[in-house]
């Protein structure tokens, strides 16, 4: 009895604080009227005329374009390289420098040289997300691969699985879990580069949308822009736990659950 | 004359009639070019349908052993020989069973595609292939299981599981590094028949087993002859014919004279070893 | 921390610089790309002018201070959620809702509150980075062994003492880890509040070379940047692994 009110409890309490949160924000913000502090109710109002429009719904599409296009690039090329480097000794050794130094390398710091090789458009932006998520997948699916067990590998060999076979048939499922939790950081760290090529670059999206509010000084529609944005990064990320489960049944069954966060 | 002398003195391998199926000559392994060598000059024969167990202390190079016989490495100086050809990388006849079976089986797959995989590329249509696997797996006593996951079953099944998987193919020679240490007692005597059984052919030909083991009881138990290794560096010092009539039982074999004496014979070659060190 | 030289990786690097030095000289690509040979020159140039260490200087200044920050709340506060259940979950749904925040979507509203310099820069840096410092703080004191908790505390040590000494060590390879991720957020957040706003810092300076079309100064300071990030994240793994000395080196690889 006491376990199962525990466990009902547990999330309440967790919700209760933070309504309590709402609403210390809300009576501090009206007592103090301070404009770069809008209430949340004044925040949640304008979200509710806001989101709905086609402006900035489209916008919100936008993004969630270029983050496709730049997660399915960005985690070909890591999951690509990451396999490569993990079956070949050679291979690891020969692109291991190139790999820390690229992967240490914040993702703005490509910016300037993508906008003048590629301008201000989709591809410059595109190419600025594939970046900032492909060092993480790559590492991710390196270190999955070498995580192998030898006697996977020992069977592999007994089973006569050629080179090409072995990289598809083996090291890719066998190091899908660690796979899969490296797309999914790269999911987070997409948004964030999404931001910044938005925020430099042209064309319609949420990133453009918060830095728009800036100089139109609107505060609540840029809380409500970067609400928006959390409320994004908080959905994928559940959805993609909810298909990591079931991809990858067969690995929480044998391994239990609290797989990485 | 010294007791290990005198031991060996007492049962020398009767001469094989046929060719044997595998020839190691002078095997040695060293890891590192100065550290001490795993295996030094090892030389055994195995015997077409022979069940040959190998037992030794750890350290002894057992398992290094099996990997030179596999092909998995190469060897620092001597040869291994599969009907007369030397062994390079795995050969296609041979199967190996881990003693960690949770970490051998491919976790993504289920029992049914585990056991069929050796079958991929044999030219066979699936459903021939699912059959095959169905049958292998009902020959080592599991039935229902095909379409769960590796992690389900107890560890006895996962090493069933494993050597289905082993036997699939047909395999000439079955090679098993400690397939039972981390089986609990009671199963452990049932996978054993299950060996004497696979062993016997009674499904089908004869096959050539190579079982490693550190169980001299078991070896005796299991085998027609058993090779004895001494440890640092790893070398053969005893090759002891088991001589007991087959089939053999848990209860009967294991209590009979005979196996007490070639089980005493096996502790005395490594006791008078380790005093000779 | 030696290591063998891997002659492979740096061949490797020296062939790929060969390649686009004469592609560039080649296709004549000097308007766009800058060739390797003027890169280093403009760097070598660059730091000996002073321009450059004065541009990292103010980066570090606001990354410094916003991760020291990040670090001492995130210790802190991770310390504390980890060691309470009831903690735990009282803080479960505001964490969730901050977290998945992008630091970097708050500049603007933090250029509005703090203004364009070094404060601002300092603040952003500081949440962006606090949040997988905490969560991996309260992670790693979480996992810590209940035995190892039930020995101290048959040992006679008190709660305190048990802290300290027990559950921090414990943690430890949780707490690493979190830094170095954050270490990592913190430097991208900081140089891009510096190259939006344009008021100082090497993300600043970056953005003047190519609005100027400096292409070699331009490339200098990226490969600083990266050299900057690199040098970092080697730092706090070599700390790291003596520091926690005891894991394994699988132990440290990325969550």
């Amino acid at each position: 009895m006491a376990a199962s009110v525990a466990r009902v409890g547990r999330p309440l309490l967790g919700v209760a604080v933070f309504l309590a949160a709402l609403a210390v924000w809300e009576a501090w913000a009206r007592s103090k009227g301070s404009i770069l502090v809008p209430p949340a109710s004044s925040v949640v109002e304008t979200a509710w005329e806001v989101w709905p429009t086609t402006d900035f719904l489209t916008g919100v599409g936008a993004s969630l374009r270029r983050l496709a296009a730049g997660f399915a690039i960005g985690a070909g090329v890591g999951i690509g390289l990451g396999l490569v480097m993990g079956s070949s000794t050679r291979a690891r050794r020969a692109l291991e420098p190139l790999v820390e130094f690229c992967r240490a390398m914040p993702a703005i710091a490509i910016v300037p040289a993508a906008i003048v090789l590629l301008g201000l458009g989709d591809a410059m932006q595109i190419t600025v997300i594939a970046f900032g998520l492909c060092f993480p997948v790559l590492v991710n699916t390196l270190a999955g691969v070498r995580a192998v067990s030898p006697e996977v590998r020992d069977t592999a060999a007994m089973l006569q699985v050629g080179a090409l076979e072995r990289i598809f048939r083996i090291y890719l499922p066998g190091a899908l879990p660690s796979i899969v939790a490296g797309l999914r950081v790269a999911v987070s760290l997409g948004l964030v580069a999404v931001v910044i090529s938005e925020f430099v670059g042209e064309g319609e999206g949420l990133g453009r949308y918060i830095r728009l509010q800036q100089t139109e000084f609107d505060v609540p529609a840029m809380y409500c822009g970067i609400l928006f944005l959390g409320l994004l990064g908080y959905v994928l990320n559940r959805l993609f736990l909810v298909g990591e489960r079931r991809v990858l049944s067969w690995h929480y069954g044998s391994v239990g659950e609290g797989v990485g966060r | 004359m010294s007791r290990l002398a005198e031991a060996m003195e007492r049962e020398q391998p009767a001469p094989r009639a046929a060719a044997p199926v595998l020839r190691v000559s002078d095997l040695s392994k060293r890891y590192s070019a100065d550290g001490p060598p795993a295996l030094s000059g090892v030389t055994f024969d195995v015997g077409e349908g022979e069940l040959l167990a190998v037992v030794g202390p750890s350290g002894c190079g057992k398992t290094t052993l099996l990997r030179l016989l596999c092909g998995l490495i190469p060897p620092s100086a001597g040869a291994v020989l599969f009907d007369g050809e030397p062994v390079q990388r795995p050969p296609r006849e041979f199967a190996l069973v881990f003693q960690d079976y949770s970490r051998s089986l491919f976790p993504w797959l289920n029992v049914s595609r585990n056991v069929m995989f050796p079958l991929r590329g044999a030219g066979l249509a699936r459903a021939e292939r699912i059959a095959r696997a169905e049958a292998v797996l009902a020959e080592v006593g599991l039935h229902g299981v095909a379409r769960s996951y590796p992690w389900k079953l107890s560890g006895g099944m996962q090493q069933r599981v494993a050597i289905a998987r082993a036997l699939v193919s047909r395999p000439e020679l079955l090679l098993l590094d400690e397939p039972f240490a981390s089986i609990d007692a009671l199963t452990r005597a049932e996978l054993q028949d299950l060996l004497l059984r696979i062993h016997s052919g009674v499904e089908h030909r004869r096959v050539t087993i190579v079982h490693v083991t550190h169980d001299i009881d078991e070896a005796v138990y299991l085998a027609d002859r058993v090779l004895v290794l001494g440890a640092a560096p790893g070398r053969v010092i005893g090759s002891i014919e088991v001589g007991i009539a087959r089939p053999r039982t848990q209860t009967t074999t294991r209590s009979s004279p005979q196996f007490l004496a070639v089980r005493n014979q096996i502790h005395d070659v490594i006791a008078a070893k380790e005093a000779t060190r | 921390m030696l290591r063998r030289v891997n002659l492979a990786g740096w061949s490797f690097v020296l062939l790929v610089t060969v390649l686009v030095e004469a592609g560039v000289r080649l296709f004549d690509l000097h308007d766009s790309v800058a060739a390797p040979s003027a890169t280093f020159r403009a760097l070598a140039e660059g730091l000996s002018s002073g321009a450059l260490p004065g541009e990292l200087g103010t980066t570090l200044e606001a990354y410094g201070e916003g991760l020291a920050l990040a670090v001492a709340c995130g210790v802190a506060l991770g310390i504390a959620i980890g060691s309470s259940r009831t903690l735990l979950d009282a803080t479960s749904v505001v964490i969730e809702f901050l977290r998945p925040i992008p630091a970097v979507a708050l500049i603007p509203l933090a250029i509005l509150f703090l203004g364009l310099d070094t404060p601002m820069r300092r603040v952003v840096v500081a949440f962006g980075a606090v949040w997988p410092i905490l969560v991996n703080t309260s992670y790693g004191v979480r996992g810590v062994d209940r035995f190892l908790h039930d020995v101290a505390r048959t040992s006679g040590v008190t709660p305190i003492g048990r802290l300290v000494r027990v559950t921090l060590p414990a943690a430890l390879p949780s707490i690493a880890t979190g830094i170095r991720v954050g270490a990592s957020l913190g430097l991208l957040i900081c140089v891009t509040a510096e190259f939006v706003t344009g008021t100082g810092g090497i993300g600043a300076y970056m953005h003047q070379q190519q609005n100027a079309f400096q292409i070699p100064e331009l490339y200098a300071a990226v490969v600083l940047i990266g050299m900057l990030g690199y040098l970092i994240n080697t730092g706090l793994r070599a700390t790291e692994s003596r520091v926690v000395f005891w894991v394994g080196e699988e132990r440290l690889a990325d969550r």
